[in-house]
């Protein structure tokens, strides 16, 4: 910014200043900061103003680390982007009115225009930079996290292993859940795997041919799959689709697939006699 | 380079430790039959867990092992396939339907024993 | 640095050979053991059908960079009869050569992008690729 327009806009500071905050004070009841109170939004506005004033007073340079800071923290604090561009739009029109009222000649000016565009187009570009940043940052992480709850294997017998899915499962999902799932059946010797879809909340065309391709490789490396946690919705989907899942067996609770697997590894729950005899029902030692 | 197949009891015991080219799969194809034949066997147990990497060609190859054991009165199961190798397989399409696989060896020769005598 | 490889196909050891450099240079690109062994797996494919249909050829692998993004390029050329149906061999089941059929389209399955131009007694040329997830 030149010293001619700098000096306009210092030259009116009050005036400015107390045109923006009554503008900024009208979108308080359409933001979505009802939570906060009058007196923090009020503060949160002055600041937001004298660091843009810095800005106008020092130039460029290390004064934008001040706007940054100031913005890092309302990101922070979970203020919308819309705050921030809505009050550079107000601070743009404010200036540019207030002084087009102003007697001299070059705030009429094309130039004096065109630096105070500049001005604010820059300081719009940094602070969007920084909230889409974060917000980057953010995805980044959650994606991390989801790969971490991504499908563990949980051994509950010897022999016998659960693996619980939960979420929607995409095609870099299912190939991670794959990994995860014949991973788990070699370290912890399986021959059964239960694979729940209790947590699945829909069952296309494309999430089954993922799951017959795990049960199938799971087969491939040694162990056996039963598809469990089918509820009434997921088997109706299943047939209507017309989707094949008659090569490996299914069962609607983990329940009754735990049953079937203790079966398949030839052993059974019995029940332990008050006296801490055994009752032997038709027992096959 | 030959795949040495070794005899115990009624079983042969197979454990493939080298990088299978086509030449040595197809010799390992006639050696396997051959053991058979000489004798007798009625079940075999091929250990892949050091096999990195099975093609269409070699999935062929160990699918026919298997089918023509069967017709030779031999049941075959294959242990040890790596999550890597099962997973490429898979993706290939190949299915190996009605293979019988176990987790390794020693499941490999429970399984054929619980169904050649129970 | 890019790396680069070459591999003559022109009998069966060609075959391992260029599976082991494509191994090798995977693993050095930072592939994990799954990627490995689609890597390998697609270039055992692709250098059987040059030693089976074309008798010769080569097999041409290297590392890739792309805006930020790093794979494995594999390159397959020969100048045999080409492929008559580009579609029909690319079908999961058809075969030729009395193999399962899964070649080709198990190929285009393992890997990320799959290029194949084909002319009929020039040759041809497959170029797929795998990007580093």
């Amino acid at each position: 910014m030149n010293s001619k327009t700098r000096d306009a806009i210092l030259s009116h500071q009050t005036s400015i200043i107390d045109y923006w905050l009554e503008e900024v004070s009208k979108f308080r009841s359409e933001d979505n900061l009802q939570s906060i109170t009058n007196k923090v939004y009020e503060n949160t506005n002055r600041e937001f103003v004298d660091k843009l004033f810095l800005t106008v007073q020092n130039g460029k340079d290390d004064i934008y680390k001040d706007l940054i800071l100031y913005a890092e923290r309302l990101i922070q604090l979970g203020w919308p982007l819309n705050y921030i561009t809505r009050g550079l739009q107000a601070f743009r029109k404010v200036t540019v009115e207030t002084l087009s009222k102003a007697e001299e000649n070059y705030s009429k000016s094309i130039e004096f225009f065109q630096e105070i565009e500049n001005w604010i187009d820059e300081i719009v570009n940094i602070l969007v930079n920084e909230y889409s940043g974060s917000w980057e940052n953010t995805v980044f992480l959650q994606k991390m996290a989801l790969k971490e709850l991504s499908a563990p294997l949980i051994p509950v017998f010897e022999k016998i292993s659960v693996m619980p899915l939960i979420g929607t499962i995409d095609t870099e999902r299912a190939k991670l859940i794959m990994e995860n799932l014949l991973e788990g059946v070699i370290e912890h010797r399986a021959e059964v795997v239960l694979i729940d879809i209790t947590g699945v909340p829909v069952v296309d065309t494309m999430v089954a041919h993922h799951i017959i391709q795990a049960s199938e490789a799971v087969r491939l490396v040694g162990a056996k799959c039963i598809l469990v946690g089918i509820r009434p919705e997921i088997a109706q989907t299943i047939v209507n689709l017309g989707i094949d899942l008659g090569r490996f067996p299914t069962k609607s609770t983990l329940k009754k697939g735990i049953e079937t697997a203790l079966q398949l590894t030839k052993r059974e729950i019995i029940e332990i006699s008050e006296q801490g005899g055994i009752t032997y029902e038709n027992s096959n030692p | 380079m030959r795949i040495p197949i070794l005899k115990l009891h009624d079983y042969l015991l197979i454990s493939v430790q080298v990088e299978l080219d086509d030449q040595t799969a197809l010799k390992f194809q006639e050696d396997v039959l051959n053991k058979i034949h000489e004798v007798g066997s009625r079940g075999v147990v091929i250990d892949l867990t050091s096999v990195e990497m099975i093609d269409s060609f070699i999935a062929k190859v160990l699918g026919d092992v298997v089918d023509m054991s069967n017709l030779m009165g031999a049941k075959v199961v294959l242990t040890g396939i790596q999550p890597a190798v099962a997973i490429t397989l898979i993706d290939m399409g190949i299915v190996l339907d009605e293979v019988p696989t176990a987790l390794d060896l020693e499941q490999g020769l429970d399984k054929l024993q619980s169904e050649l005598e129970g | 640095m890019q790396v680069q490889t070459h591999v003559d196909i022109n009998s069966e050891w060609g075959i391992v050979a260029a599976r082991q450099a494509g191994r090798k240079l995977a693993r050095e690109i930072g592939f994990g053991s799954v990627d490995q062994a689609r890597i390998t797996t697609a270039i055992s494919e692709l250098a059987r059908n040059i030693y089976l249909y074309a008798n010769k050829g080569q097999i041409h692998i290297e590392e890739l960079t792309d805006s930020g993004r790093r794979g494995i390029k594999i390159l397959a050329i020969d100048d045999g009869p080409g492929i008559k149906d580009v579609r029909r061999v690319m079908e999961d089941g058809f075969t030729t050569s009395g193999g399962l059929g899964a070649g080709l389209p198990g190929v285009k399955r393992l890997m990320d992008d799959f290029k194949i131009d084909s002319e009929v007694n020039s040759g041809t040329k497959i170029t797929v690729i795998k990007w580093l997830r």
